[in-house]
C-alpha cells in the first residue's frame, strides 16, 4: 500500500512539473530585456541581431518555443547559457552541489539552534531561557541574511582573523577531493583528505552559521508553539496521571510536536535552495542561485528555466520525503 | 466502630479555592470530610458545577492552576500527595493510585498503540523487562473482555470504538494492581449496554484485587448498584453521607430528595420537592447553601450554614431539618 | 385521520470514502406519527436514529422510501427549507451550547425563525416574550447571552427558539443527553406542556430509556438501521419481546438497589460495523437465541398485540423469560412513596 502511495505521488510529478515548467517559462519570456542586444552588444546591426534571434529561435511562436523547450528537456538538454556558453544541465550539475551542501548543513544548523531553544522555551515558561528565545524570535525575523554574513566576516575574517577568507568552497591552493557526494566536507571525510577537509570545513563555518543563526527563528517559533500546545494537550495530563517519568512524557510530547516542526523544516529547506542566493553571493559560494540570479539579470533564459526545473524536482522530493516521514510519525495519517 | 485498618483515603477540612479577578474568591471544595476503608467502594454523586471533578484531581494531587488547596489535607495511605516531591508522587499515581476518566480515547495518546500504553504503566512503576510487561498488558486485555486482544494490543486509539478505549482505559489503571481507583465519570457518553459491561467490570476486577473505589458520577443509579456508601455533593460541600440501602430507603437531605425526584414521572411530585429561588436570589454567607432551592428551608437555615453532623445509624447529613427526623 | 408523518421503507446508505463498500445506515424503516403524539425512536450508536430524524425533515437525502408529511410527498426539493413547510417543521440539537451562536443574545436567537416567516419586528418581540414565559424563564433572559445560562436553560432556549412557529411537528435529537438529571426532567416537563398547550407532535431520538418511557406515546427500537420492536411505552416496557429490546432494558440502571435487573438476556460482544451487513437478522451474530433461519432471513415485522410489531422468529421465547416484572413502573411506584412524605 505504501508502493502504491509512493508510485502514485511521483506520477504526479509529471503533471506538476509541466505547470510549473509552463507558468515559468511565460514568466521568464517577460523579463525584460533583448538577450540578442545583450550577446551582441549595443552597436550589433538590427540585420545580426535578427539573424541571432532566428538562430536562437526566438522569433518563432511561443507555443512552439515552449514546445521544443519540453522535447528537449525530456531528454535532458536544458539549452545553453549564453554566458557561460555551456549546457545549462553541465553548469547546473556543477553548481547544485555547492548550494545542497550550503544549504542542507545550514539548516541543520538552524534546526540545532531553533530545536533545543524552542523545547525549553515550551517546558519553562519563564526564566532566562523564555526570554533569550523570545527576543530571538523577534529579531532573528528582522535580520538580513546577508547583513548578518557580512557582520559575521567582518568580525571573524578581517577583525580577529579566525576564519578562512569569504571566497569559495574551498583554498585555491587546495586541491578539491573526487566528487562522490558532491559535498566538499563529505567528500573529503569519505576519502580521508585532511587537506581538504579541513579548507572546505573552514569556508563552510561562516556562511552555514550566518543561514543557521537566521534561518533558526521560524524553527524555533514553531517548535516552541507545538511543544507548548503538547505540553498541555490531553494525552500529556493523562501520562501524567499515570505517574509516568517526567523523562517519558516529555520525549511523548516531543514526538507529537515532530510533525509541526518537520513541516517548517520542509517548507525552509524548499525556499533556501533559491533564497540562499545573497549568502551564495556574500562568500562567493558557486550555487545554483548565484547562477540563476545572473542568468535573470542578463536575460539568459535557459539558465533561469532550468534552476527553476532543477529546484521544482527537488521540492517535490523533499515534499515526499516529508509525507513518508509523516506516515512514520502519525498513525492517524496513515489509510 | 473500631478502625483496625488505615483507611486508604483520607480528606480532612479539604477547601480549593480559586482566585477571581476582582472578585471574591470561588470555593469549588468547602471543607470537605471523607473516609474510604480498604477494600471499600464509595459513590459521589453531584451535578456539573458541584465539584467533584475538582475533588478528584485534588485527591491525585492535580489541582490545576490556578486553583489551589487552601485548607486541610488529602492522605492517601497515610501520605499526602500534594507534599511529596513530583519523583515520589508520580511513583504512587498510576500504581498504587489510579483513576478512569470520560471519553479516554481523546486522553490516549494518539501515536503509541494502545497495547504499548498498557505496557508502559507497567514497565515504569514495576521495573520488568519490556516484553514482560508487554505480556502482562495483552493479559489484561483479555481480563478487560476485549474482543480479538492480540489484534488490538497494535491498534491506535483512533481505531477503537468509545466502549473498547474505556476498556483500554481501565486495564491502564488496573495493571499495576492499585490500591485505590478513581472513576471520574467513567461511563458516561457510553452505550446504556456497554455502561453496563464496564461497571461489571470495573466491580469485579477491583473487587477481586481487594481494592477500594470512588465512584464520582453524575447518575445516582450507578452508585445504587456498584456502592456500599454513598456521598451526595453539592456547591463544594458534602452535603449526605451515608450507607446505600439506607440512603435509598429514605434519603435524609432534600437535595437528595430532589436527586432522587428527578427520576419520577410525576411533575407535581417533583414540584413538590423544587424550590424556584426568586430573582437574584442567592445564598447568604454564613446561611446553608442550598436555603435558595430547598423547600424546608426556614429562618434558622438563611442565617447559620448547617455541620455535617451525625443522625442515627451512622448516617451524617448537612442540614437543619433532614427529612429523617420528621418520620414518627 | 391520516397520520401527520408516515415514512415507507426507508433506507439511507452512505458511501466510504476510497472503496465501493456503504454505510447501512437505515435499512428499510417504516413508522407513522399522528397528530400530537410523541414517538420515540431508541437504539444504541451505530443503529441509524440520528439518520433517520435527519432524512425525515429533508436534511439529507433519503437513498430510498418515500416520506409524507401531511399527505404530500418530502424530497426532491421539498424539505424542512421549502417555504409551505417553514415553521411547521422544526428541529431540536443535543448539545445546546453549540447550537445557539454565542454572539448573539437568546431573544435574537428566539425570534430568528419568524424573520423567515415574515414578521415585523413587533409581532417578533411580543412573540419572543410569551415563548419566554411559556418556557419557564424569567424575562431578562431576553437580553443575555447564551453563555450566561445554564445548560438547562439554553436547552430551553433552543426547544423555545423550535416552538414560536408554533409547529405541528418538532424532531428532537438527543435533546436531554448532555444534561443533568434535575435540568433533563425539567425539560421533559416543558415538551410534554407544550405539547398538551400546541398539539405538536414530536419524534423523539434518545438512547435514555427512562425519560423516553415518560414522554412518548410508542416507542420504536433500532439496531442496525431496523425497527426491531414497536409498541405503546407501557407495553414494550412491561412486555419487550424481541431479545435485543430486553437486553436494552436489562441493562438500564435504576436508582434503587433493590431494583436489580435480571441478568436473563446477555448478549455478546458489541455491536457490529453497519458496513456490509450480512443478510438476515442483523442481532443474529449476538443473540442467544439465533440459529439458523435467523442469519439466512431477515424476520418480518409480526403483529404482536394491538401497535406491537416485532421482528424475531423466537420472541415466544423471549416472552417466556421472566422480564414480566416491570421494575420502570417498580419504580414509579416506589418514588411516589417516597416523595409524598416530608415536604413542607
Amino acid at each position: 500500500m505504501l508502493l502504491r502511495y509512493i508510485a502514485r505521488r511521483i506520477l504526479y510529478v509529471i503533471p506538476q512539473l509541466f505547470g510549473i515548467i509552463l507558468v515559468s517559462f511565460l514568466l521568464v519570456k517577460l523579463i525584460p530585456g533583448d538577450p540578442a542586444v545583450m550577446m551582441l552588444g549595443p552597436t550589433a546591426s538590427e540585420q545580426s541581431l535578427a539573424a541571432l534571434r532566428d538562430k536562437m529561435g526566438y522569433s518563432k511562436p511561443l507555443w512552439q518555443q515552449f514546445t521544443y523547450y519540453i522535447g528537449a528537456a525530456v531528454h535532458g538538454d536544458f539549452g545553453s547559457s549564453w554566458q557561460t556558453t555551456r549546457p545549462v544541465t553541465e553548469d547546473l550539475l556543477q553548481r547544485f552541489p555547492a548550494t545542497l551542501e550550503l544549504v542542507t548543513f545550514g539548516l541543520l544548523a538552524a534546526i540545532a539552534i531553533g530545536f533545543p531553544l524552542g523545547v525549553a522555551a515550551a517546558r519553562l515558561q519563564s526564566g532566562p531561557v523564555h526570554k533569550f528565545a523570545g527576543y530571538y524570535r523577534l529579531v532573528a525575523g528582522a535580520i538580513p541574511d546577508f547583513w548578518l554574513a557580512l557582520v559575521l566576516i567582518f568580525v571573524f575574517y578581517t577583525r580577529l582573523g579566525w576564519s578562512a577568507p569569504p571566497l569559495g568552497r574551498i583554498d585555491m591552493a587546495v586541491a578539491p577531493p573526487k566528487t562522490i557526494t558532491g559535498s566538499l566536507v563529505i567528500d573529503s571525510l569519505i576519502v580521508g583528505d585532511v587537506g581538504a577537509l579541513s579548507s572546505s570545513f573552514g569556508h563552510l563555518v561562516l556562511p552555514v552559521l550566518t543561514l543557521g543563526i537566521v534561518n533558526a527563528g521560524p524553527i524555533l517559533k514553531m517548535t516552541q508553539i507545538t511543544m507548548t500546545r503538547a505540553f498541555s494537550s490531553e494525552f500529556v495530563r493523562y501520562a501524567e496521571m499515570f505517574g509516568l517519568p517526567r523523562r517519558v512524557v516529555l520525549r511523548q510530547a516531543v514526538r507529537a510536536a515532530l510533525p509541526a516542526v518537520v513541516t517548517i523544516i520542509s517548507v525552509l529547506y524548499g525556499f533556501l535552495i533559491g533564497g540562499a542566493v545573497l549568502v551564495e553571493i556574500v562568500f562567493s559560494w558557486g550555487g545554483a542561485g548565484q547562477y540563476a540570479v545572473q542568468g535573470v539579470l542578463n536575460a539568459d533564459v535557459n539558465p533561469v528555466l532550468g534552476f527553476v526545473v532543477f529546484s521544482a524536482v527537488l521540492s517535490l522530493i523533499i515534499y515526499l520525503v516529508v509525507d513518508l516521514i509523516y506516515f512514520a510519525l502519525d498513525p492517524r495519517t496513515r489509510g | 466502630m473500631a478502625e483496625s485498618t488505615k483507611p486508604i483515603l483520607e480528606i480532612s477540612e479539604l477547601w480549593v479555592t480559586f482566585p477571581a479577578y476582582r472578585a471574591e474568591a470561588i470555593h469549588a471544595l468547602k471543607g470537605i470530610d471523607l473516609r474510604i476503608d480498604q477494600g471499600e467502594f464509595v459513590g459521589l454523586v453531584g451535578e456539573s458545577g458541584s465539584g467533584k471533578t475538582t475533588l478528584a484531581r485534588a485527591v491525585m494531587g492535580f489541582v490545576p492552576p490556578p486553583g489551589r488547596v487552601e485548607r486541610g489535607r488529602v492522605l492517601f495511605n497515610g501520605r499526602d500527595l500534594s507534599h511529596l516531591d513530583d519523583d515520589a508522587r508520580r511513583a504512587v499515581l498510576g500504581r498504587e493510585l489510579a483513576m478512569v476518566i470520560a471519553n479516554p480515547r481523546a486522553e490516549l495518546n494518539p501515536v503509541i498503540p494502545v497495547g504499548r500504553q498498557i505496557s508502559n504503566v507497567a514497565y515504569y512503576h514495576l521495573g520488568m523487562r519490556r516484553a514482560e510487561t508487554d505480556r502482562l498488558a495483552l493479559n489484561m486485555l483479555r481480563a478487560v473482555r476485549i474482543p480479538d486482544p492480540e489484534r488490538r494490543f497494535n491498534a491506535y486509539p483512533h481505531d477503537l470504538s468509545g466502549g473498547m478505549a474505556q476498556r483500554v482505559a481501565i486495564a491502564m489503571a488496573l495493571i499495576c494492581s492499585p490500591k485505590l481507583v478513581i472513576s471520574d465519570d467513567a461511563t458516561s457518553g457510553l452505550d446504556v449496554t456497554v455502561q453496563a459491561q464496564v461497571l461489571d467490570l470495573l466491580q469485579r476486577m477491583v473487587g477481586e484485587k481487594g481494592a477500594a473505589a470512588l465512584f464520582i458520577t453524575r447518575d445516582i443509579a450507578i452508585t445504587a448498584h456498584f456502592c456500599s456508601r454513598i456521598a451526595i455533593i453539592y456547591a463544594g460541600e458534602i452535603v449526605e453521607l451515608a450507607e446505600t440501602a439506607a440512603f435509598f430507603e429514605r434519603p435524609a437531605h432534600p437535595y437528595s430528595i430532589m436527586l432522587l425526584a428527578a427520576f419520577s414521572h410525576s411533575p407535581a411530585l417533583r414540584a413538590r420537592w423544587t424550590r424556584v429561588p426568586s430573582d437574584g436570589e442567592t445564598a447568604t454567607t454564613g446561611g446553608c447553601t442550598f436555603a435558595p432551592r430547598c423547600v424546608r428551608r426556614q429562618n434558622r437555615c438563611v442565617v447559620e450554614a448547617p455541620t455535617l453532623r451525625q443522625l442515627t445509624g451512622g448516617r451524617r447529613v448537612r442540614c437543619h431539618f433532614p427529612v429523617e427526623s420528621d418520620t414518627a | 385521520m391520516s397520520a401527520l408523518l408516515e415514512v415507507q421503507n426507508l433506507v439511507k446508505l452512505f458511501p466510504v470514502s476510497g472503496s465501493r463498500k456503504v454505510v447501512q445506515a437505515v435499512n428499510g424503516v417504516d413508522f407513522a406519527i399522528n397528530r400530537g403524539e410523541t414517538l420515540a425512536l431508541v437504539g444504541e450508536s451505530g443503529s441509524g436514529k440520528t439518520t433517520v430524524g435527519r432524512a425525515v425533515v429533508g436534511l439529507i437525502e433519503a437513498t430510498a422510501g418515500e416520506i409524507w408529511f401531511d399527505g404530500k410527498r418530502m424530497g426532491r426539493g421539498r424539505n424542512i427549507r421549502s417555504s409551505e413547510l417553514r415553521g411547521r417543521i422544526q428541529l431540536v440539537f443535543q448539545e445546546p451550547a453549540e447550537s445557539l451562536d454565542p454572539r448573539i443574545r437568546v431573544g435574537e436567537t428566539l425570534g430568528e425563525p419568524l424573520r423567515y416567516l415574515g414578521l415585523s419586528r413587533a409581532d417578533r418581540d411580543a412573540r419572543v416574550r410569551d415563548v419566554v414565559s411559556q418556557l419557564g424563564l424569567a424575562e431578562r433572559v431576553v437580553d443575555q447571552f447564551p453563555l450566561e445560562l445554564s445548560a438547562g436553560q439554553q436547552q430551553c432556549v433552543g426547544i423555545g427558539r423550535a416552538i414560536i412557529t408554533k409547529p405541528e411537528f418538532i424532531v428532537l435529537d438527543e435533546p436531554t443527553s448532555a444534561l443533568d438529571p434535575t435540568a433533563r426532567a425539567e425539560i421533559v416537563d416543558l415538551l410534554i406542556r407544550l405539547q398538551r398547550d400546541l398539539g405538536t407532535a414530536y419524534l423523539f431520538i434518545s438512547h435514555d430509556l427512562s425519560t423516553v418511557r415518560f414522554l412518548s406515546h410508542r416507542i420504536a427500537v433500532f439496531y442496525l438501521g431496523m425497527i426491531v420492536e414497536e409498541a405503546e411505552s407501557e407495553e414494550l416496557f412491561a412486555r419487550p419481546l424481541h431479545p435485543y429490546s430486553a437486553a436494552l432494558l436489562a441493562s438500564v440502571l435504576l436508582p434503587d438497589p433493590k431494583l436489580k435487573q435480571a441478568k436473563t438476556i446477555m448478549l455478546e460482544g458489541e455491536i457490529p460495523s453497519p458496513i456490509d451487513l450480512p443478510s438476515g437478522c442483523p442481532l443474529a451474530g449476538r443473540c442467544p437465541f439465533a440459529d439458523a433461519q435467523c442469519r439466512v432471513a431477515l424476520p418480518p415485522a409480526t403483529a404482536v398485540g394491538p401497535a406491537h410489531y416485532v421482528r424475531c422468529y423466537h420472541h415466544d421465547r423471549v416472552a417466556a423469560l421472566d422480564q414480566t416484572v416491570d421494575h420502570f413502573a417498580r419504580l414509579q411506584a416506589d418514588m411516589n412513596k417516597l416523595l409524598s412524605a416530608g415536604a413542607n
